[in-house]
């Protein structure tokens, strides 16, 4: 049984597959409109991400039998 | 000693060859592409004459060579004007007729462009178009051709008319065209031979047996092998993206409804939010 800190970690490491996926694209994409969405989102993905990062901090804190990062 | 009448013949139609070679090419390409009547009548005097000197039919090959010259200048001078004066484009090309306008045959262009009604609706079946009641506007072109718009009801179904955000599909480039990387389509895309070493290895293909690949605008590669037995997989980067962006929305929504912590239930809620933005601006691009 995972835990509630566990599946977030794995929400949040499939999080940064996405942002880095749309870095790259935005880097490689030849069209300003498609470039622009696609940092775009890459950005906004980086703040959930420092939420969720957060909220992990503190459900660890609560759970401590199963700290590791 | 008079020349033979067949060293004659060869040498006549050689020279005029490379001449109307010559002349086709000053009269420019637009004759071919879009006939009017006038460039058929220039294209038929100039082929009837050069045919006529070629054979001795003409009064003398002077005056043939002159006449031939008259028939590819003035063309040519008339196009040139015709770029810049629109009533000597009116006079040239001539003008294009409207035959039908809101679902109505105008009868009286009909006549002036000397088209029948059977020769309308002949030309209208070969658009598809058997009813023309469905046509909202209908030309006929000054090449003759008749364009056609149909009535926004009967027209095809676009994702503009169904208010569908479609993604953009720029040209894909080709890298390699049988097994030879391509180094300036490469470089345009911002890309190297490095890069594209590392993609082939990730598909596990050697480039000298890659017969066409070419890279989409996000750095996809799609590849095309000699061998046709060997299964190449699609790249899906794009598409594993837009889906796992779309399941870590979900996720974020099932934790707000899981949690008790009001602050953590917010947090949750909003990354939620943000995610299923990011899922409409971006889903357009990631999914064809």
């Amino acid at each position: 049984m995972l835990t509630v800190s566990a599946q977030v970690k794995q929400t949040l490491a499939s999080l940064k597959g996405v942002r880095a996926t749309l870095e790259t694209f935005a880097q490689i994409e030849q069209n300003n409109e498609a470039r622009e969405a696609f940092s775009s989102g890459a950005r906004e993905i980086g703040l959930v991400i420092g939420d969720l990062e957060k909220r992990v901090g503190l459900l660890e804190f609560q759970e401590p039998q199963y700290k590791g990062f | 000693m008079p020349m033979p009448e067949w060293l004659n013949i060869l040498l006549r139609s050689a020279g005029l060859f490379a001449i109307t070679l010559l002349l086709a090419r000053l009269i420019g390409k637009r004759t071919t592409a879009r006939m009017t009547f006038f460039d058929l009548v220039t294209v038929i005097v100039i082929g009837v004459t050069a045919a006529a000197i070629s054979m001795g039919l003409a009064v003398s090959t002077a005056g043939g060579l002159i006449a031939l010259a008259v028939w590819t200048v003035f063309p040519a001078l008339i196009y040139v004007l015709a770029i810049k004066y629109k009533t000597v484009r009116d006079i040239v090309q001539g003008k294009e007729a409207v035959l039908i306008n809101h679902g109505k045959i105008l009868e009286d262009s009909l006549l002036e462009s000397r088209l029948t009604p059977e020769d309308l609706l002949s030309e209208l079946r070969r658009k598809s178009v058997f009813s023309f009641a469905d046509v909202e506007f209908a030309v006929m072109e000054p090449s003759g051709e008749i364009s056609v718009l149909l009535k926004k009801d009967s027209r095809p179904v676009t994702p503009k008319t169904l208010n569908i955000a479609a993604g953009r599909d720029s040209v894909p480039q080709t890298v390699i065209m049988d097994g030879i990387i391509m180094d300036e389509p490469l470089t345009a895309m911002g890309l190297n031979r490095k890069w594209l070493g590392t993609e082939l290895e990730k598909a596990g293909v050697a480039p000298e047996n890659v017969f066409v690949a070419q890279v989409d605008s996000t750095g996809q590669l799609y590849l095309d092998l000699f061998d046709d037995a060997i299964q190449v997989p699609r790249p899906k980067a794009r598409e594993l993206a837009y889906y796992t962006l779309k399941k870590c929305q979900a996720d974020c929504e099932l934790y707000a409804l899981g949690t008790q912590d009001s602050e953590a239930k917010r947090m949750y809620a909003r990354s939620a939010g943000v995610l299923a933005d990011i899922v409409d601006q971006t889903g357009p691009l990631l999914t064809k």
